[in-house]
C-alpha cells in the first residue's frame, strides 16, 4: 500500500506541475495557434483563387488588361479604394462581400465591362462562406508586400494601370484602324488572356501551331487560305482582317467541325486597338 | 414574554459540556451522515490501515449509502490481482466518465451547424484556455475507450467468464462495446473537417447497403442523401445525448449483474462446472474499504496523470484537417481505425453480403455466443476449440484491417500515389510541416536529391526520389520536379511534378505554404 501512496502523490504532484506550466504558456500557445490558422486560411485561399480567380484577376493579382482590375493594387490597402467607394466597414469586410455577392454595377469611378459573379453560395456562387473568408485572407496578404515595402512581390505595373477602364476596340473588322503591332507582346497576350489553353491542342479549338494541327499549317497560312474557301460566310478580304474577324465576332464564321458559341465573344469589348494588332501580328507569324 | 423563542439545542449542549466537546461531537455526527455510518474515528483507522473492528463497522455506507450500496462490500483476493481482471471493466468505466467530462466542457464552445462547427473547434484550439488540451483528452480518452472496452471483452471471453450464470452480463457488455463504437464514431463527425466528414461517410455508406430499404436506412442515418446540417445535427444528439443515456443505463445493468453475480475467479479456483464467486470466506475477502477503495483511487490518479502527459509532454494532438468539403473526396481516406476491419470487408466483394450481412451475423453471433457455447468448463486445457477459434478471429481482424488501410488495393494511379506521399490528403505530410525557411525557391529534381540546397529539401527529394523508384517499372524514366516560388510574403507556392516516358507525360500538383500554418501541431 505505500508504495502506490508515494507513486500516486508524486503522479498528482507531476500532473499538477505540468498543468501549472501549460497555463503560463497557454496565452502564448493560443497567439501561436490563432495564427496557424489563419497561415493555413491563407494556403487554402491560394488554391482556391488559383481555381476560381486568375482568369480574370491575373494568377498574381495583377489584373489583366480589360478584362478584371487589379487586386493587389496598393489603393485597396491604404485605404484609397474603401473611401472613394464611400465603404465604412472594414476592408475584411469589404473584400469579404465583394467576393460574396460580386459586383452586379460597375463599382464607383470605373468602367470596367464585364462584371463580377456572385461566389457565395449565400448568393448563388459555388463558395462556402469559409472558402471566401479563405480567399479573402489570401487577397488580403498582398497587403503585407506594401506595409513591409518588398517591391519583388509587388506587381506594380498591372496593379497602378488596370483600375482605368479602357478604349475598347469594337466589333467592327474594318474600323478602327490598327497600329502596327509588336508579336512579341501578342504571343505575351495569348498566355495571359488564355487563349492557349485552347488553341495549342486541337480537341476545342484549331490549334495555331503547324506541328500541332492535322493540316500541317499554321494559324497564318490557314487564315490566308479560308477567306478563298467555297465554304467561308464571313466578310474578311485579308488574312489580318479573317484573324480580327475571327476574334471579335467569334461566330461569324466557325471551321467546319467545331460548336459556334464555344469562344468567348466579348474580346470587342476586353482588347484595345493596340492589344488587337499585337495578337494579329504575332498569329500572322505562325506560317 | 417573548413573541417566539428559537429553539437551539446546541446551545443548551454548549452549556451543559461546554463549547469544544460540543463541536467535537457534532463534527463527528455530521461526518457520520455524509458517509453514511463512518464516524470520524473509523475514517481515520481506514486511513491508517488498521484491521477492521468485528462486527466491521465498514459495511455499513454499503447498506445505508446511495453511492456505495452500488459497490460490493468486499471482493474475493483472488480478483484484486492484476490478473485475471486487468482492471479493463473498472477502466472502461472510468473513460466513460473522463469522456463525460471532457466532453461537457467541449460542449460550451460548440456549435452543431456546418456554418459554425470547423470554426468553434478552431475556436477552442486556440482561443479557449485549456481548450486545445480538453480537446486532446477527450480524442484521447475515446481511442482509449475503444481499446479498453475490446479488450475487456477479450479477456472475458479468454477466461471463460462469459459462461453460466453470466451470459446476460456478456449480452449487455456487447451493447455496451457497440455502445462505445457507435459513441466515437458519431464523435468523429463533430469537428467538420475532411477527416471526419469522410471517415463517416464511408462508415456510413453500410447504411446504404441495407437490403430493400437502404434509402430509407440513409435517409435517417445522414438526414439527407449526404452529410449536412441534418446529418451533424443528428450524429451531435446521438453523441451527446442518446448514446451516452443508453450507455448509462445499460452500464447500470452490467455493473449490477456484476456484483449479483461477483467477479469471476480465475479459472483454476474452482472446481469444474461450479460458480463459487459469491461465496467467499473470510479469510479471503478484501474489503472495499480501504483496499478497493484505494486502488481505485490509485490508478484514476495514474491514468489522469498518463492522459495529461501524453498531451502536454508527450505532444500528442487530435488532428483537424481542412473544412469539410462534400465534393472533395481526400486521396487515401480510412473509416475510424475500429471500423477499418469493416472497411477490409467491403473490398471483399459485395457491398450487401460484406457490409451488412456478414457483420450483422458476426455482432448477433457475439450476443448469442454463451448461450451457444455451453460446456461447463472455464479451465483453459478444456476449451482449445473455443479458444483457438478466438486467436483465429483476433488474426483474422487484424488482417482485415491492414486491408482496410490504404496499403491493400488502392486503385489510384502511381503518379498521384508519389505526389500524394509528399504532399497528402489526410494528414500534413513532409512538404507542409518543413521548416518555412529552408523551402528555398527554386527547382529541385529528384536524381539529383543530394545536391539541394537545404537538410529539409534534401528530405523531401529523396522522399520524392524513393516514391518515383518504387513504381519505376510503371512509369518509364520518371523523375520528380519541385519547383518552389515566392508566392506573397509568407506564402510560398509548391509544384509538384512528376514527368516521364521522356517528357510527354506530367502530373502536377500544387500546395500552398504559409510560414505560419503549423501543421501537424
Amino acid at each position: 500500500m505505500t508504495w502506490r501512496t508515494v507513486v500516486g502523490t508524486l503522479a498528482t504532484f507531476v500532473t499538477t506541475v505540468v498543468i501549472a506550466f501549460w497555463l503560463i504558456n497557454e496565452p502564448a500557445r493560443m497567439k501561436e495557434a490563432e495564427e496557424g490558422f489563419a497561415g493555413r486560411s491563407m494556403e487554402a485561399g491560394a488554391a482556391i483563387y488559383e481555381n476560381n480567380c486568375t482568369r480574370c484577376h491575373g494568377p498574381a493579382g495583377g489584373g489583366l488588361v480589360g478584362l478584371a482590375p487589379a487586386i493587389n493594387n496598393p489603393a485597396l490597402f491604404d485605404g484609397t479604394r474603401l473611401a472613394e467607394v464611400g465603404w465604412a466597414g472594414s476592408l475584411h469586410d469589404f473584400v469579404y462581400s465583394t467576393i460574396s455577392g460580386g459586383r452586379p454595377l460597375a463599382s464607383s469611378g470605373t468602367t470596367w465591362p464585364q462584371r463580377m459573379p456572385t461566389w457565395s453560395t449565400e448568393y448563388g456562387g459555388p463558395l462556402r462562406h469559409d472558402q471566401v473568408r479563405d480567399v479573402t485572407a489570401f487577397v488580403l496578404n498582398w497587403g503585407r508586400a506594401y506595409e513591409e515595402g518588398i517591391t519583388a512581390l509587388q506587381n506594380p505595373e498591372t496593379a497602378t494601370t488596370s483600375m482605368e477602364p479602357i478604349d475598347a476596340v469594337g466589333i467592327d473588322i474594318n474600323t478602327p484602324e490598327l497600329p502596327p503591332g509588336n508579336p512579341d507582346d501578342g504571343e505575351a497576350l495569348t498566355v495571359s488572356l488564355g487563349c492557349t489553353a485552347c488553341h495549342i491542342q486541337t480537341e476545342v479549338g484549331p490549334a495555331w501551331l503547324a506541328e500541332n494541327h492535322p493540316d500541317g499549317t499554321g494559324i497564318g497560312t490557314r487564315a490566308g487560305e479560308r477567306i478563298v474557301a467555297a465554304d467561308y460566310t464571313g466578310a474578311a478580304t485579308t488574312a489580318e482582317q479573317y484573324l480580327r474577324e475571327s476574334i471579335v465576332r467569334t461566330n461569324e464564321y466557325v471551321v467546319e467541325g467545331y460548336e459556334p458559341g464555344i469562344m468567348v465573344a466579348t474580346y470587342g469589348e476586353t482588347l484595345t486597338a493596340q492589344n488587337l494588332s499585337d495578337i494579329i501580328s504575332y498569329l500572322i507569324t505562325l506560317k | 414574554m417573548s413573541l417566539f423563542r428559537i429553539h437551539a439545542p446546541i446551545l443548551d449542549d454548549i452549556r451543559s459540556d461546554g463549547l469544544m466537546p460540543t463541536l467535537i461531537a457534532k463534527t463527528d455526527e455530521v461526518v457520520t451522515r455524509l458517509t453514511a455510518g463512518l464516524n470520524v474515528e473509523e475514517i481515520r483507522s481506514v486511513l491508517r490501515g488498521d484491521p477492521p473492528k468485528r462486527p466491521n463497522p465498514r459495511v455499513k455506507p454499503h447498506a445505508d449509502g446511495f453511492w456505495m450500496h452500488m459497490r460490493p462490500t468486499y471482493f474475493h483476493e483472488k480478483v484484486m490481482t492484476l490478473y485475471p481482471t486487468f482492471r479493463l471493466g473498472w477502466l472502461s468505466v472510468y473513460f466513460l466518465v473522463f469522456e463525460t467530462i471532457t466532453g461537457l466542457v467541449l460542449m460550451l464552445w460548440y456549435t452543431p451547424s456546418p456554418l459554425r462547427a470547423f470554426e468553434d473547434m478552431q475556436n477552442i484550439m486556440s482561443n479557449v484556455p485549456l481548450g486545445l488540451m480538453m480537446r486532446d483528452l477527450h480524442r484521447l480518452g475515446a481511442e482509449f475507450m475503444v481499446m479498453v472496452v475490446l479488450l475487456h471483452m477479450l479477456r472475458t471471453f479468454i477466461t471463460g467468464s462469459y459462461k453460466k450464470p453470466r451470459q446476460f452480463t456478456w449480452f449487455t457488455g456487447g451493447v455496451l462495446l457497440l455502445l462505445t463504437l457507435f459513441l466515437s464514431f458519431s464523435g468523429y463527425l463533430l469537428p467538420w473537417d475532411q477527416l471526419s466528414l469522410w471517415a463517416v461517410t464511408i462508415g456510413a455508406s453500410m447504411a446504404e447497403a441495407t437490403p430493400v430499404i437502404g434509402r430509407e436506412v440513409n435517409l435517417l442515418v445522414r438526414g439527407g442523401p449526404d452529410f449536412g446540417a441534418n446529418g451533424l445535427l443528428r450524429f451531435y444528439l446521438l453523441h451527446v445525448f442518446a448514446l451516452p443515456l443508453i450507455a448509462f443505463i445499460f452500464l447500470g445493468v452490467h455493473y449490477y449483474k456484476v456484483i449479483i453475480h461477483g467477479h469471476s475467479l480465475p479459472p483454476k479456483e474452482e472446481e469444474i462446472g461450479e460458480d463459487t464467486a459469491r461465496k467467499v470466506p473470510m479469510e479471503k475477502r478484501s474489503y472495499f474499504l480501504p483496499d478497493v477503495l484505494t486502488k481505485e483511487v490509485y490508478w484514476i490518479v495514474i491514468w489522469t496523470a498518463l492522459l495529461i502527459l501524453m498531451v502536454t509532454v508527450g505532444n500528442w494532438h487530435a488532428p483537424l484537417e481542412p473544412h469539410a468539403d462534400s465534393q472533395v473526396t481526400p486521396l487515401h481516406t480510412t473509416a475510424p481505425w475500429y471500423f477499418l476491419w469493416l472497411q477490409g470487408m467491403l473490398k471483399l466483394g459485395d457491398k450487401v453480403f460484406w457490409g451488412v450481412i456478414a457483420p450483422g451475423i458476426l455482432v448477433n453471433f457475439v450476443f448469442v455466443m454463451p448461450y451457444l457455447e455451453v460446456g461447463p468448463s472455464r479451465r483453459y486445457i478444456h476449451r482449445r476449440v473455443g479458444l483457438s477459434v478466438c486467436a483465429i478471429s483476433v488474426i483474422a481482424f487484424s488482417i482485415l484491417t491492414y486491408m482496410g488501410t490504404p496499403y491493400h488495393a488502392v486503385s489510384s494511379s502511381p503518379d498521384q500515389e508519389i505526389v500524394a506521399a509528399l504532399v497528402p490528403q489526410t494528414h500534413p505530410g513532409p512538404v507542409r510541416t518543413a521548416s518555412f525557411d529552408e523551402l528555398l525557391p527554386g527547382e529541385y529534381s529528384s536524381d539529383k536529391w543530394n545536391s539541394a540546397p537545404t537538410e529539409n529539401l534534401r528530405e523531401i527529394m529523396e522522399t520524392f526520389d524513393y516514391e518515383i523508384n518504387k513504381y519505376g517499372s510503371e512509369l518509364p524514366g520518371a523523375v520528380g520536379i519541385m519547383n518552389i516560388v515566392d508566392w506573397q510574403v509568407g506564402l510560398k507556392k509548391v509544384t509538384l511534378s512528376v514527368v516521364w516516358n521522356n517528357g510527354e507525360e506530367t502530373f502536377t500538383q500544387n500546395v500552398y505554404v504559409h510560414e505560419d500554418s503549423k501543421h501537424g501541431h
